[in-house]
């Protein structure tokens, strides 16, 4: 596909503004957009018309909630921070009793959260993601939990018999993807979560199409989808 | 507050500013939740999802420039492009299944009138009433091709066809 061609790079750009982009093709101009200058100027135009048609919503406050959840943000990192380059021999005290109290009253927050909340209640994951078909349709939802990785089929995948889907994280150095398992073809199922997934940077997820059983090399045979992760 | 009023609290922002940040997010969160509730129509999501872009906004003041349009718009582009992840990802956990009330607004906006005479609303205002249904479902409530086809009853293909013809009236229209 020529994306340098004018009409078509407008047409990907305004779409991808709008949103009806599907994550594929919205992650490929994401990629194409730094490459070329003349697709992100198209971008901006586009984000410069249509974003103007938000501001014709009437503002609405939200909850004074949503600041100060920000600011606590904001304020954990500068104790990760200051944990990081502290020197254990020569800290302040007035550092340690910061933290000791921010540490104190997470703890308080916390207690208060899990004897709060129904029993029933799971706890959030780290991370998501939908895979998503070339047509936008939504494929598989990926949670990601602290020890696990949660994966759910919709009835949008095409059920093949005699072909397993495998998920794979492709790390950002460019090396080799790796296998974290095979998809449910319906239904949800639980992988272990790969001892180098916390500590990869990862670019995408990825689904091939496999043999029954996986991949027989060690690699992805057919790439079908790529993914990206969000933080939650 | 103007858009020489943002940018200038912006530059403090990119310098680590706490206090202009917090300015930028009086001045500007009742609009970018409205964009967020405006798409995801919940307000627990829609609040996730605005905090989650004041954070976003904080971590790359530094990379906006001018080039990117006035700080407003770029401040949407990075919230509205989240509420639209979040909405696919409900989408899925609920089983693909939010009801057509679910999936569109009751806003004044539906009545498909762009009353905000600047260029755009102007170019909108020649598109067919389908062409500018299609792109006011796509942009206000966060709609796929899919959805939009069954919104207004149309296939799939129509849907699509009826966004980028649109678009590429669009385009004509506003001399891109």
């Amino acid at each position: 596909m020529n994306y340098l061609n004018e009409n078509l790079r407008h047409v990907l750009a305004a779409e991808y503004v709008l949103g009806t982009l599907s994550i594929r093709a919205r992650r490929r101009l994401e990629q194409l957009r730094v490459e070329h200058i003349e697709i992100e100027r198209a971008i901006q135009d586009w984000e410069w018309h249509f974003n103007g048609l938000a501001e014709k919503l009437t503002p609405q406050p939200p909850s004074e909630l949503v600041w100060q959840r920000i600011e606590q943000t904001l304020l954990e990192r500068d104790i990760n921070t200051q944990q990081n380059v502290v020197d254990f021999k020569t800290h302040s005290v007035r550092i340690w009793q910061s933290i000791t109290g921010f540490a104190t009253a997470a703890v308080l927050v916390l207690a208060f959260l899990l004897f709060s909340q129904p029993e029933s209640l799971e706890p959030l994951p780290n991370q998501i993601t939908v895979v998503q078909s070339e047509d936008n349709q939504p494929l598989w939802l990926i949670e990601i939990f602290n020890t696990r990785i949660d994966t759910q089929a919709t009835q949008n995948v095409v059920k093949e018999t005699a072909k397993d889907y495998e998920l794979w994280m492709v790390p950002k150095d460019g090396t080799a993807p790796i296998s974290l398992g095979l998809l449910p073809q319906e239904g949800i199922r639980s992988l272990v979560k790969h001892n180098r997934f916390d500590t990869t940077e990862i670019a995408a997820l990825a689904v091939s199409i496999e043999p029954l059983g996986g991949s027989v090399t060690g690699s992805p045979t057919q790439v079908l989808y790529i993914s990206p992760l969000a933080l939650l | 507050m103007d858009n020489e009023e943002h940018l200038r609290l912006l530059n403090r922002v990119a310098s680590g500013d706490r206090k202009a940040f917090e300015l930028l997010y009086k001045a500007t969160s009742g609009h970018l939740y409205a964009i967020c509730m405006s798409i995801l129509k919940n307000n627990e999501l829609a609040e996730d999802v605005l905090q989650e872009g004041f954070i976003k906004i904080w971590d790359n003041a530094k990379e906006y420039s001018q080039g990117k349009g006035r700080v407003l718009t770029w401040m949407t582009s990075i919230v509205r492009y989240r509420a639209i992840d979040m909405l696919r990802f409900q989408k899925v956990r609920k089983g693909n299944g939010l009801s057509e009330q679910e999936l569109v607004s009751d806003s004044p906006t539906d009545s498909f009138q762009f009353t905000n005479k600047n260029q755009l609303d102007h170019c909108i205002e020649q598109l067919g009433i389908q062409q500018k249904q299609a792109i006011h479902l796509a942009f206000f409530d966060g709609l796929t091709h899919q959805e939009i086809a069954y919104h207004i009853d149309s296939p799939l293909g129509t849907s699509k066809s009826l966004i980028r013809r649109g678009v590429q009236a669009l385009k004509r229209c506003l001399g891109l």
